[in-house]
């Protein structure tokens, strides 16, 4: 048998969605698109609370929102009928949201400039983390119920987040759940994080939440005005 | 199991680097910084799956662990830990922020003419 040889690379892994994602960006940028990743466990409220921002947003008709899930077409019915348009991908075997999905689901939703495109990621607190959409904000959300441990289980979804919401913030005077603590563990594993506590359920913190949302596409607007 | 999409991008990167058309694939050697979120044997097993039918089929895929290195938000200094999160040796505060650990990269692959 001949003698084997030795190729020498240094190819980065997954560089194909990071140049889809890089693409997905400069195309939202461009059009001062503000694309909002939202991932979390299942249950943590993640519709519950595009509901409520569709609710309390001045012009929800503004307002796409891009729907990962295993299987179903029931999360973007329920957008629907909250009065944004939904366009609802179903990763079959995914575990995950990935870059060239985004692109193909913007193409189809076609967002006019200045809108806002959420995306709702498959319910899962591991794989998400390391696939970056294009988003221009990653958001983070957990619930009281979860436990004040998770940003030191899950640490590179917590790493990667621009904002972290702890939904469910009514459950917090019923439930077994260091708030101090869990303050420190996001900030342990991520300094920049800024931290936004909500209940989609009664509207607790909403306008806060969206006010954040509100910041960041300002500053994109500045930015491509520049 | 996003083990699975990172295999599928790693034999591509592999099939395109083969440099004859007679060449099999006798291993492959990747670096996975600790702190990535990859659990090596997942990505073991499923590269030996979707490998099956094609050049790369039995190759062995030797994963480098390259430690990962945080900065303590308490007391400053830059510290190497193995792992998702780690603790600061000096002042025992956990966490901090990553200044390394994330890599993904394929290193090279061992080929031979058949």
């Amino acid at each position: 048998m001949p003698a084997a040889r030795t190729i020498n690379l240094d190819h980065p892994l997954l560089a194909s969605n990071q140049a889809a994602a890089a693409h997905n960006r400069e195309h939202l940028d461009a059009r001062r698109i503000l694309t909002v990743n939202i991932m979390g466990a299942p249950g943590a409220g993640k519709t519950a609370l595009l509901e409520a921002t569709i609710a309390r947003w001045s012009r929800p008709e503004t307002i796409a929102v891009i729907e990962g899930d295993q299987a179903t077409r029931r999360d973007s019915d329920r957008i629907g009928a909250a009065g944004a348009r939904a366009l609802q991908v179903e990763t079959g075997l995914g575990c995950h949201l990935d870059a060239l999905q985004i692109h193909r689901a913007i193409h189809d939703l076609d967002p006019p400039a200045g809108s806002i495109v959420f995306v709702e990621n498959v319910g899962n607190l591991v794989c998400p983390a390391l696939f970056d959409l294009g988003e221009r904000v990653r958001v983070v959300m957990t619930a009281p119920t979860e436990g004040a441990d998770k940003p030191l289980k899950y640490p590179p979804m917590f790493r990667a987040a621009d904002i972290v919401v702890l939904n469910k913030c009514d459950l917090l005077p019923h439930v077994p759940f260091d708030f101090e603590q869990w303050t420190e563990f996001v900030h342990s594993v991520n300094s920049r994080a800024r931290i936004v506590l909500t209940s989609a359920l009664t509207g607790e913190g909403i306008d806060e939440w969206i006010s954040e949302l509100a910041r960041r596409r300002d500053e994109l607007r500045a930015e491509s005005a520049r | 199991m996003h083990e699975l999409s990172i295999a599928q991008d790693l034999l591509a990167r592999v099939e395109e680097s083969v440099d004859s058309p007679q060449a099999r694939v006798l291993r492959v050697t990747v670096e996975i910084g600790s702190a990535a979120g990859i659990v090596a044997q997942s990505l073991r097993f499923a590269f030996e799956v979707i490998a099956r039918g094609t050049r790369a089929e039995g190759a062995e895929l030797r994963i480098v662990a390259l430690p990962a290195r945080s900065r303590c938000l308490g007391c400053g200094i830059l510290f190497e830990f193995d792992g998702l999160i780690g603790k600061c040796p000096a002042c025992g505060r956990l966490g901090g922020d990553l200044v390394s650990g994330n890599e993904m990269i394929l290193r090279s692959i061992e080929v031979a003419d058949v």
